[in-house]
């Protein structure tokens, strides 16, 4: 039995290392890629480090003036839309987590309903037309200002913080806004850091209400510019004038670029991920405990 | 007697609730009755308000041409078959997954294969889904390459360009992209588990598969049950992100589906009703699915999700 058992544990570590490194592959593939001459990539066997070092491809993507564009209205939602998506979903569980709030089933009841159903993506749209919110950067801001699977999770850890310290704020006349900005928000630091990792992330990373809520270059993010880089038939489709030196324009390959492309778009969040896994992976327990 | 209830009740703590309520009442519920438009006949107006005010009821007429569409055997097989796929292959995967994890007794293996496989899942289908067009290229992509040289194939394939193969790219890069993050919540089921069941087993005998078997599965069934209920409700909801990168006109046929083909249609073509039709179709079916498997689990498992 102790063999079998032993002979399972090579197989479990070999297949678990395996697939680890199968799903951490591509990205080195790709990056090698990305810094190996275009057209000396397209002879074949760049796997794992670049054969001909280069950095025209990096050089190709920062000359789209699309990046930069893309760049701007990513950054921007992501810091904006972080700071007032988090503050708003908690004040509102705040608002959610008390005992003496009126209707108090009802409102649940009416915010719990929307998880189960919702119009459909054209009445949305058409919706967001009326309130002058396509073609605006607000898109990307207001309709994502709140969210009921977040506000769950924030009025279960509001409801753990011992009623002792309300009841003692409330005693000394602090009002229910100086309590939550001054007592709940500073007591619930970990799970504002999950919330805030997984709006950002969220901000980070999506084109869908770019792509079919704005069609104006100006306000269009860094992830669609990836779509489109990738989408793109040959290089410089959407480039109005490049200003690239030819014997840049030379040795680049469309598939190199579309590489340099990807790490450009991908590298905040490579650069932070492994520091704060830790929590974006509580707020996952923090849900599923209390159900 | 008005001053009591203002002071039994708690005004402040309500206005904060009500902001949410605003909220959904502006960016969910006004949408919702938006499904009227899918009874009026409503494709390519300007005005919407007014069209909304003005034109008849057309009844099921927008339903109808929906079913009568060359386009909808397709696209619902196409919906259907990727989610069974991803239901029979995607759903077990991070169940095994996290039962492999929980058996690894050194914790910095542990830590490092968690730390690499959730990964993936904070990166965008975008992003995701350009690696694995260029690792599937038949120009010199890795996958061609490794097949070669094992003498599987002779002659490079074009993977993304062959509508046969587009089920299974869709359902082996969902799970590489989803196991780890997926398996976090049952890890955190098999953490809830009570130790005690574990020694009390050992003590009597049973080894480690048998503990597996007999303990750690039944301790996550509830979570799984839940879990199933919920993705077999979203049998006609696809993934958008990753469905539309990894489209192209070639693998159309069997890579179109309802998400995908409302946003061409409704949006470019301007078919609001149509589509609008469409998604209604689609959340009714969801609907149901629900509900009768909700009912089905309760009858022969006595759980459900409500």
């Amino acid at each position: 039995m102790l063999k079998s058992m032993k002979k399972f544990d090579y197989f479990n570590y070999i297949f678990l290392i395996l697939f680890s490194c199968i799903t951490l592959y591509p990205f080195i593939y790709v990056l090698a890629g990305s810094f190996n001459q275009g057209t000396d990539y397209m002879n074949g066997g760049v796997y794992l480090f670049p054969r001909v070092f280069s950095l025209d491809n990096y050089k190709m993507v920062f000359n789209d003036k699309r990046l930069y564009y893309g760049i701007q209205n990513t950054v921007a939602r992501t810091v904006l839309g972080t700071a007032a998506g988090l503050l708003f979903t908690a004040l509102v569980s705040y608002g959610m987590s008390r005992k003496d709030l009126i209707l108090k089933k009802q409102i649940y009841w009416f915010n719990l309903f929307t998880l189960f159903f919702n119009g459909g993506l054209i009445p949305f749209f058409l919706v967001l037309k009326i309130y002058g919110l396509i073609n605006s950067f607000w898109v990307y801001i207001l309709p994502n200002l709140y969210s009921v699977f977040n506000m769950i999770i924030f009025a279960n850890y509001f409801r753990e913080i011992p009623e002792e310290i309300h009841e003692s704020a409330v005693v000394d006349g602090a009002n229910e806004f100086t309590i939550f900005f001054r007592i709940y928000l500073p007591l619930s630091k970990p799970v504002m850091a999950t919330i805030a990792l997984w709006i950002g992330v969220f901000h980070w990373n999506s084109f869908f209400d770019s792509m079919i809520f704005t069609t104006e270059p100006k306000l269009q993010t860094l992830q669609l510019f990836l779509v489109k880089l990738i989408k793109e038939a040959s290089l410089g489709q959407g480039q109005a004038n490049i200003r690239v030196p030819a014997h840049v324009l030379n040795t680049v390959s469309i598939t190199t670029v579309r590489y340099a492309g990807i790490i450009v778009s991908s590298v905040p969040i490579l650069l932070v991920y492994p520091f704060v896994q830790k929590y974006l992976v509580k707020g996952v327990m923090l849900g599923s405990v209390k159900g | 007697m008005k001053s009591t209830i203002l002071k039994k009740y708690n005004w402040a703590v309500f206005f904060m609730a009500m902001l949410g309520v605003v909220f959904l009442i502006l960016f969910n519920y006004i949408p919702m009755f938006g499904i009227v438009i899918a009874f009026k006949d409503m494709d390519g107006v300007i005005n919407i308000t007014k069209a909304l005010a003005e034109k008849p009821f057309v009844g099921f007429k927008n339903f109808i041409s929906f079913m009568n569409d060359r386009k909808f055997l397709d696209i619902i097989s196409n919906t259907i078959g990727m989610n069974v796929f991803q239901l029979v292959f995607s759903f077990p995967a991070p169940i095994i997954f996290a039962l492999l994890l929980n058996e690894v007794q050194h914790l910095w293996v542990k830590k490092t294969v968690q730390t690499i496989t959730y990964f993936p899942y904070f990166i965008s289908w975008v992003v995701f889904g350009g690696v694995v067009i260029s690792m599937l290229s038949p120009d010199n992509g890795i996958i061609n390459v490794v097949l070669q040289n094992l003498g599987i194939i002779k002659e490079p394939v074009s993977f993304m360009a062959n509508p046969d193969y587009f089920w299974s790219i869709v359902t082996i890069s969902g799970i590489i992209k989803g196991i780890g993050w997926s398996a976090v919540i049952y890890l955190a089921a098999i953490a809830g588990i009570d130790l005690a069941l574990y020694e009390a087993a050992t003590i009597d005998g049973a080894n480690r598969f048998q503990r597996m078997l007999y303990i750690t599965l039944p301790g996550i069934l509830s979570t799984v049950v839940i879990l199933l209920l919920l993705s077999i409700s979203n049998l006609l909801n696809s993934s958008f992100d990753q469905i539309y990168m990894l489209q192209n006109q070639l693998n159309l046929s069997r890579s179109e589906v309802i998400d995908t083909y409302v946003y061409k249609i409704g949006i470019s073509e301007m078919r609001y009703s149509f589509t609008t039709a469409v998604g209604v179709f689609k959340s009714a079916i969801a609907f149901i699915l629900l509900w009768g498997s909700n009912m089905l689990s309760k009858r022969y498992l006595g759980r459900g999700i409500y």
